[in-house]
């Protein structure tokens, strides 16, 4: 196998690196550079575990090779800075196993970067590729309700 | 296995050139990356086209809508070239995967994989669309309808790949309407959906229709029979049940042998009349059967 030569922005910080070329975006983050925030559930895009964002958008790392990120600017749960949805989640009960918070977490980063006052449809849709088997998501949407209404500059609800 | 990232379109014919069918494209991955790790797919060489821009956006040309093979179902699903008369195909984008999914699949990896149950591709059928293929130093159109060959087998060269996906955009008249029934809501794979391309005048009368269905055969296809039928004839109840029990005969039979023939042949009449109706609304801009 190959080695294949790629620049990597993670979590705001320049990599060059160097990955076998079937390597996927998930094993580079967590086998490589030890970033095991990002999950691996199903490893087929069902579950939503090992959601990052890149280049802005949400994506499965389980179905990004790594080369195919050569240029790119990957956000993993390990650089989000953003307290208020953590807390959300937190206060709201949100976490139970914890195994899909972290793409929960970007999920909701991923919407309320984009639309601050979602309705419940919207924020189930946001969520809609990331599975949880604890929590029923009913505590999951308040949470990212929650999250919504204090980056309002409301209350929490 | 050699992983290439080409820079231009013009690099990626060269390769495929070079490496023929040892060479498969990538683009979202959302497919090939699960087949590939299930020892389905073993490809010597592979080309991402993920970031060529010049496979990526929607413009409009003077005669078309025309779409780059790259473009992802979320930026299909958003963009606002694409107007409230072409709805299904905002629809069906948005009907696929995941926001995950919906943000890495691309419209023309929807496409050469050839699933029965490609979500953009029927409404790209009902829009008689035309796929610009190219190898290197040559360039050819197809029609939609005429590029699948079977059940994940496609009229595409050994060295060419599609580039583009055109269709002339739609008259106040005319409206595209499309209906999906999955198991459940997110990351459904379509059991059975349809699209139906529509041109009515002020009496309501079918001038032009085109009927695309998914998932019930062995690729997404059109409904001739049922185009020929309704074809001239004003919409109305009647109308509606006479092609509803024509499309059940030909699912029916087209089906026969198969576990899900009755349950397919039955479902389909339901699909195909929210289908239809989707596509009046939009030409019409009420839905007068709702109303009733």
């Amino acid at each position: 196998m190959n080695l294949k030569k790629i620049d990597v922005n993670i979590n705001g910080k320049d990599y060059c690196l160097e990955v076998e070329e079937n390597l996927r975006l998930i094993d580079l983050l967590r086998d490589k550079l030890h970033l095991t925030g990002t999950k691996e559930g199903c490893g087929e895009g069902e579950c939503g575990a090992c959601t990052v964002i890149m280049d802005g958008e949400i994506v499965n790392s389980c179905l990004v090779l790594a080369f195919q990120a050569d240029k790119c600017r990957i956000i993993t749960i390990e650089g989000i800075e953003d307290e208020i949805i953590k807390n959300s989640f937190i206060e709201e009960g949100a976490v139970q196993c914890g195994f899909c918070t972290p793409g929960m977490v970007l999920a909701a980063k991923s919407l309320l970067d984009k639309n601050l006052n979602p309705n419940e449809e919207e924020i189930r849709e946001a969520i809609s590729g990331n599975l949880c088997r604890c929590t029923g998501y009913n505590k999951i949407v308040s949470a990212i309700k929650k999250a919504a209404s204090i980056k309002r500059g409301g209350d929490s609800e | 296995m050699e992983a290439i990232k080409p820079k231009s379109l013009e690099e990626v014919l060269e390769y495929k050139y070079k490496y023929k069918n040892d060479a498969k494209i990538i683009a979202g991955g959302t497919d090939l990356i699960i087949k590939i790790r299930k020892g389905e797919e073993n490809p010597k060489v592979i080309l991402d086209i993920s970031t060529i821009q010049e496979l990526k956006g929607i413009r409009e040309t003077l005669e078309y809508i025309d779409i780059g093979s790259a473009t992802t179902f979320t930026k299909i699903s958003e963009c606002i070239l694409l107007n409230k008369n072409l709805k299904g195909l905002k629809d069906a984008a948005k009907s696929v995967g995941s926001p995950q999914i919906r943000n890495r699949g691309t419209v023309g990896g929807n496409i050469c994989n050839a699933s029965p149950a490609a979500d953009t591709v029927p409404p790209l059928l009902a829009l008689d669309s035309i796929l610009v293929l190219e190898r290197k130093g040559r360039k050819r159109e197809v029609y939609l309808k005429d590029f699948f060959k079977d059940k994940g087998r496609v009229d595409l060269g050994e060295d060419e790949i599609l580039t583009r996906i055109k269709f002339k955009n739609l008259l106040k008249n005319q409206g595209l309407g499309f209906y999906k029934l999955g198991l459940r809501r997110a990351l459904a794979i379509s059991r059975l959906s349809f699209a139906v391309f529509l041109e009515i005048d002020e009496m309501n009368r079918i001038e032009i229709i085109r009927i695309a269905s998914g998932a019930i055969g062995r690729f997404p296809m059109r409904e001739y029979e049922l185009e020929e039928y309704l074809t001239g004839r004003i919409i109305n109840e009647d109308t509606l049940k006479e092609a509803e029990s024509l499309l059940e005969r030909i699912i029916f039979e087209r089906l026969k042998g198969r576990q899900t023939a009755k349950f397919k042949s039955i479902a389909a009449k339901g699909v195909f009349k929210k289908a239809l109706l989707n596509a009046l609304y939009l030409c019409k801009g009420v839905n007068e059967f709702e109303k009733n």
